[in-house]
């Protein structure tokens, strides 16, 4: 896989066995691809390290014929035994540096976060992506309390790498938080847990491009924004700055005023809004 | 002499200006008071800095709504900037703004002095005077440099009395007197004026002009500091045309003994 290529995922699952009784890990996780998840963790939380190395070994044979990046939970060794993509790592698990250094440049590091806090310090940290959330209570990690989906857009708004939203995501609630900014979805029960684990991954990135289609993700004045202007002038209304004497730049071209209307925003614009303020 | 003193304005690139102070804006302790200030100052250019805008507001905060009925010429700073490229690009910036084409190159070379990168700061100024800007660089009190500004197409040179905000006055009048000495640009000294008496001082050495900010901002009484300075520069002006005598080691009197009443005092030994 190309590098930097695996950070275009849109749905990230992650094993949850306990979910389907009766039904093969392998065979549930494998559905879960050919419905196009993109992103695929390994979470076993309460099997011996022998039983964690057997499924990251299945899995990661089955994640090879997929072209889809392997994650393990934990077990940083296991990650170099079965040449896993990366790891994640949650709050109280060993910290990023200590990782990094274990696994080498390479491979990728995520970690959960719970807070913006959190978020910036994985970032400063090196994390590769943070998962955000959980955004409503879920069963998966009982006793947590929900951050909602304020904290997913604060992480829209201030977090520059990859964030993905996880924690009691269903098809009936991915709306809110895809409206709240988030592009990367992870749901564990409601995809390895139905009779369809394909249909629903098919469902879910149906909605994350919709929602995609409809909003532009640009940079103003050195932070993203997820935008559904179309022109500079609706973007520069839309930012409640139209009444100001500004000047705009796009891509560091100037765009002076009386081409705001005809001036298309694309998504991944660079645009400074500048003004002029005292001084000698 | 009031009528020839009127015809004694100053000149940058062809355009005429009845003061010698060019008005800084920042740090004002009002819009109010800023605008009586530059009211009091008499000047006739303003200058002001780019920066983002407060996306979290949507007031304009801008310096320039408190200009819109007044004519003055705007004299955009590249403040913030630490090379010739970053520098260009706020100058054309500003240029799109519809704010004119007057430029104050300033390029800091560090955080600590604010002192002006002179290799960076020819640079842009070689370049924007070749798009065409009227540029006026924030310099080093270099008299070479300063010449070599010149020659890169600056309207005027602007070297520091000290560094920005610090107020130390004229640190290296020997130097300020060769530049102005040796211009045929006009020389404004901008930067580390603590007082009207480093504007009259800068004045009396040559300078064409002066550029203030922070004493007059921060003054107790930034408005009736303006004026302050603005007499200061007048009569430094003044002082510069009118000639000023030789200093002497000795005093001389300013009437002849010749007719005294009185012998002259012969105390502590001193004989000429």
């Amino acid at each position: 896989m190309g590098k930097d290529t695996w950070k275009d995922f849109r749905l990230y699952v992650i094993t949850a066995e306990s979910n389907h009784p009766g039904k093969a890990l392998v065979d549930v996780m494998e559905q879960t691809l050919i419905g196009g998840a993109d992103i695929l963790q390994l979470r076993n939380k309460t099997g011996s390290r022998e039983e964690v190395l057997g499924q990251a070994k299945a899995l990661r044979e089955l994640t090879r014929k997929y072209n889809v990046p392997f994650i393990i939970n934990d077990y940083p060794d296991i990650v170099l035994e079965v040449d896993a993509d990366g790891v994640h790592l949650g709050q109280e698990d060993l910290p990023i540096a200590e990782a990094r250094r274990l696994l080498g440049p390479e491979k990728i590091i995520g970690i959960s976060t719970h807070s913006l806090q959190q978020a910036l310090a994985a970032e400063r940290d090196g994390a590769d992506y943070i998962g955000v959330g959980p955004v409503f209570p879920t069963d998966t990690k009982p006793g947590r309390a929900a951050v909602t989906t304020s904290y997913v857009a604060e992480a829209a708004r201030h977090v520059t790498i990859p964030f993905v939203a996880i924690g009691g995501i269903t098809l009936g609630n991915v709306d809110t938080v895809l409206a709240s900014g988030a592009r990367r979805i992870c749901s564990v029960s409601a995809i390895v847990g139905s009779s369809d684990p394909a249909a629903t991954c098919r469902s879910f990135l149906e909605r994350i491009e919709g929602a995609s289609a409809g909003t532009l993700l640009v940079n103003v004045n050195g932070r993203e924004q997820l935008t559904s202007a179309r022109t500079i002038e609706e973007f520069v209304k839309q930012l409640e700055q139209h009444n100001k004497k500004l000047v705009v730049e796009r891509n560091g071209e100037l765009v002076p005023r009386a081409l705001w209307a005809e001036t298309e925003l694309l998504s991944g614009d660079a645009i400074e809004l500048v003004h002029f303020v005292g001084g000698g | 002499m009031a009528e020839s003193y009127q015809q004694d304005s100053l000149v940058i690139a062809g355009q005429r200006l009845g003061s010698r102070f060019l008005f800084g804006t920042g740090r004002f302790p009002s819009p109010a008071v800023l605008q009586q200030a530059l009211e009091a100052s008499g000047a006739e250019v303003i200058t002001f800095a780019v920066r983002r805008v407060n996306l979290e507001s949507t007031e304009d905060d801008s310096v320039l709504q408190h200009f819109e009925e007044r004519q003055l010429t705007y004299l955009p700073n590249t403040s913030g900037a630490s090379t010739a490229s970053e520098a260009v690009r706020i100058a054309r910036l500003a240029r799109a703004a519809g704010l004119g084409n007057w430029i104050k190159v300033e390029i800091s070379g560090n955080s600590r002095t604010l002192l002006p990168d002179p290799i960076e700061t020819l640079r842009a100024t070689e370049q924007l005077a070749g798009e065409g800007f009227v540029v006026l660089p924030y310099t080093s009190d270099d008299p070479i440099l300063c010449r070599k500004l010149e020659e890169a197409g600056a309207s005027a040179v602007m070297p520091g009395g000290s560094p920005i905000g610090t107020g130390l006055g004229l640190l290296n009048p020997y130097n300020l007197g060769l530049i102005a000495e040796q211009a045929k640009v006009p020389v404004i000294i901008d930067a580390g004026i603590g007082s009207p008496k480093d504007a009259a001082e800068a004045m009396e050495l040559g300078a064409d002009g002066i550029l203030a900010n922070t004493p007059v901002a921060k003054a107790q009484d930034p408005v009736m500091m303006a004026r302050a300075f603005r007499l200061a520069i007048e009569a430094g002006r003044l002082a510069y045309l009118a000639g000023r005598i030789p200093k002497k080691k000795y005093a001389s009197a300013s009437s002849d003994w010749a007719g005294s009443l009185y012998e002259p005092a012969d105390g502590g030994g001193l004989k000429i």
